[in-house]
């Protein structure tokens, strides 16, 4: 298994350089193999063609000069005649025979041997055998139309022998030579086809490692697709870095109005808490004077006013002590907005108590059922949250004034996997349809005269709630009771 | 060495006996006689001799004479039966006088003319090729005579005799010849 992945690593590995090489090595070693076989074959056949022309005219001559021997029945000149073939160095032996196929002379080349009756079929003047390594030839002897003997020659095949030995020797040194042009050619060629591609995949491999898109493969001087891949390449790595900064510069840009927008918006926002704060604190001064004024108007001239006067009188400090409640209100809110936040770790269970206690206090006369859970700690400004607490309880307290008995709820749950404070009561409830106006500054739902307030301290809550970073909704029905949820982000379970 | 020739010889006297009346294609595959052998190379000689052109124009038969006493009986006709040299018919022609034979190409002398060598030769017409197995034949004018070397038939040569008769003996006979004259 292991050796089955090194091999086929060692598959992947190959380069395209070594590969171009050992194709092209591979194309012109088969094709110099296939034309050096068939030269050979072409060789070995013409040499045996050769071969047996050359026997069969030692063979006629051998006949034509052993005629008068025959018809004479000289075997001794036949045998000085067959003696000549000890000339050519192949021939192993021969013979001379009568018409009657009665052997008249022989000749061996090294050693006396039985000799095959020669055998020729029909009326062939000739015939020949490759066999045993040997060629073995039979030619009739006439003379004056008529047949008056026959020759036998054997020659041994060591001259083909050697000679296709020869050849293959000089094959070989082709092949060789061949293969090591082909070898340094393919080598000098690869570089115009394999040096771009390996470049072009060396410049790919540190784009899609490194992410860096500014660098460019090498372009090569040749006019073929390798070059028009290494074009179409840089081109796209030009298009991916333009499209790139483009990206950036937009980002930039973007987070650069938006930092502007913030800045903008958070000086238009301290401009306005100063303004309100300014306001309300100058509008303070003047107000003491109507009150002062109006508190010394009933006492001093109480006795000298008609009922109607003292009446006035009465309206115009209660005007003011509204007036008064409301700055104090609006401070409080621009307060809230100025203040700095002073994280702590608080039980809210606690504080909801704490607040719970005050109320009952100021609600002694009124039957009202508190229905209080177990709330988490939070890490977030006691004295604020408090306020968020105040705010909401005594909004419930007001509220559920017709209810007899009231029943006002605390407590948590959970909503879509977080973690929600909420604060339910029995009391009259809202039109959903002005859920939007409910934290607005100065926004009402109901009049003065049923329920009274200044319309601060819902916006008051909902401003320290986003200062925690929370969220702040409520969910209500006319006479059937309302309830407030808050998040708190730095809420910490128990 | 000579009695075994002369047992010989006369085992060939039995053997012509015999195959005088037995056939002839039995007789080819048993050892053939010394007549028998003659008989065949007076058939051959021919094939290696050049005559002048006057005497080879024509039609005229190849005739094969024999003068004197024949003692090649019926295998002269059976080993010339057939045969052509060129375009001439081998006929055989068995003559008691030299003088009958102006039209032979080839006279064998018989054995038994041996006393009348002299004259005959003087008489045989030009262009003549002249064969016997009389001893002395060749040193005496004749042209190419038989000797027999141990079982086998053999012939030499006179080839001043036939260069004056204006023939040509090719060098194929002359190498198979035991011996070879050039001078008279």
């Amino acid at each position: 298994m292991a050796g089955g992945l090194v091999v086929i690593r060692k598959v992947q590995k190959r380069s395209i350089k070594q590969q171009l090489i050992r194709m092209n090595m591979l194309v012109s070693g088969a094709a110099l193999l296939v034309a050096c076989g068939a030269v050979l074959t072409y060789e070995v056949a013409a040499f045996r063609q050769t071969m047996v022309r050359g026997l069969s005219i030692q063979a006629q001559i051998v006949g034509a000069n052993s005629v008068s021997a025959l018809l004479f029945e000289d075997p001794e000149s036949a045998t000085k005649t067959l003696s000549a073939l000890s000339a050519a160095p192949n021939i192993l032996s021969g013979g001379i025979y009568t018409a009657d196929g009665e052997e008249f002379a022989t000749y061996f080349r090294v050693r006396p041997e039985a000799l095959p009756q020669p055998v020729l079929a029909g009326d062939r003047v000739e015939s020949h055998r490759f066999a045993d390594g040997e060629l073995r030839l039979v030619r009739r002897i006439i003379f004056q139309g008529k047949q008056i003997g026959t020759v036998y020659i054997r020659s041994d095949l060591r001259e083909q022998a050697s000679r296709i030995f020869r050849y293959l020797v000089i094959l070989a040194g082709v092949l060789l030579l061949s293969l090591l042009s082909a070898f340094v050619l393919s080598h000098r060629f690869q570089r115009t086809i394999a040096q771009p591609l390996v470049g072009l995949a060396a410049v790919a491999r540190v784009v899609s490692r490194e992410r860096k898109f500014s660098v460019r493969a090498v372009t090569t001087t040749s006019q073929d697709e390798v070059a028009e891949l290494i074009e179409a390449f840089n081109e796209m790595l030009g298009q991916i870095q333009e499209r790139d900064s483009a990206l950036q510069s937009a980002r930039e840009e973007l987070e650069q109005r938006v930092a502007w927008r913030t800045a903008e918006l958070e000086t238009v926002n301290k401009e306005l808490e100063s303004f309100t704060y300014s306001v309300a604190h100058d509008l303070r001064a003047p107000l003491r004077h109507i009150q002062g004024f109006s508190a010394a108007l009933s006492e001093e001239f109480g006795a000298q006013l008609s009922p109607e006067g003292v009446d006035y009188v009465r309206r115009i400090v209660n005007g003011t002590r509204r007036m008064g409640l409301l700055i104090n209100d609006l401070l409080a809110l621009a307060h809230v907005g100025r203040q700095e936040l002073h994280l702590r770790r608080t039980g809210l269970n606690a504080l909801a108590q704490e607040v719970v206690q005050d109320l009952k206090e100021e609600a002694r006369d009124r039957d009202i059922r508190w229905e209080t859970g177990d709330l988490p700690s939070a890490n977030c400004d006691p004295g604020l949250m408090r306020q968020v607490f105040y705010n909401l309880l005594s909004n419930a307290v007001k509220y559920t004034r017709p209810r007899n008995p009231a029943v006002i709820e605390i407590g948590q749950t959970q909503v879509n996997g977080e973690q929600v404070i909420f604060v339910r009561d029995n009391g009259v409830g809202f039109n959903m349809k002005y859920s939007a106006k409910l934290f607005g500054v100065f926004q009402r739902l109901h009049r003065v005269e049923d329920f009274e307030g200044t319309g601060v301290g819902l916006a008051t809550v909902q401003r320290i709630i986003h200062k925690h970073g929370g969220r702040i909704w409520a969910e209500a029905e006319v006479d059937r009771g309302a309830a407030f949820f808050f998040t708190l982000n730095r809420v910490e379970p128990f | 060495m000579m009695s075994n020739f002369c047992a010989r010889y006369l085992g060939s006297v039995l053997l012509l006996w015999f195959t005088s009346i037995s056939c002839l294609s039995w007789a080819q595959k048993a050892k053939p006689s010394e007549y028998q052998v003659k008989a065949a190379y007076l058939s051959n000689f021919g094939r290696f001799v050049e005559w002048p052109a006057e005497v080879t124009a024509g039609d005229a038969p190849f005739y094969v004479c024999v003068l004197g006493q024949d003692s090649f009986g019926p295998f002269l006709d059976a080993a010339l039966s057939g045969e052509k040299i060129g375009r001439a018919t081998l006929l055989p022609k068995r003559l008691s006088r030299v003088e009958d034979g102006a039209d032979c190409r080839l006279l064998f002398i018989s054995a038994s003319e041996d006393t009348r060598l002299a004259p005959i030769l003087a008489g045989v017409g030009k262009s003549v090729l002249t064969v016997s197995d009389m001893p002395g034949f060749s040193q005496r004018g004749g042209m190419i005579q038989f000797v027999v070397e141990g079982n086998r038939v053999r012939f030499e040569i006179n080839l001043a005799a036939a260069q004056h008769a204006g023939l040509i003996l090719g060098s194929d006979l002359l190498k198979v010849a035991t011996a070879v004259r050039r001078g008279l």
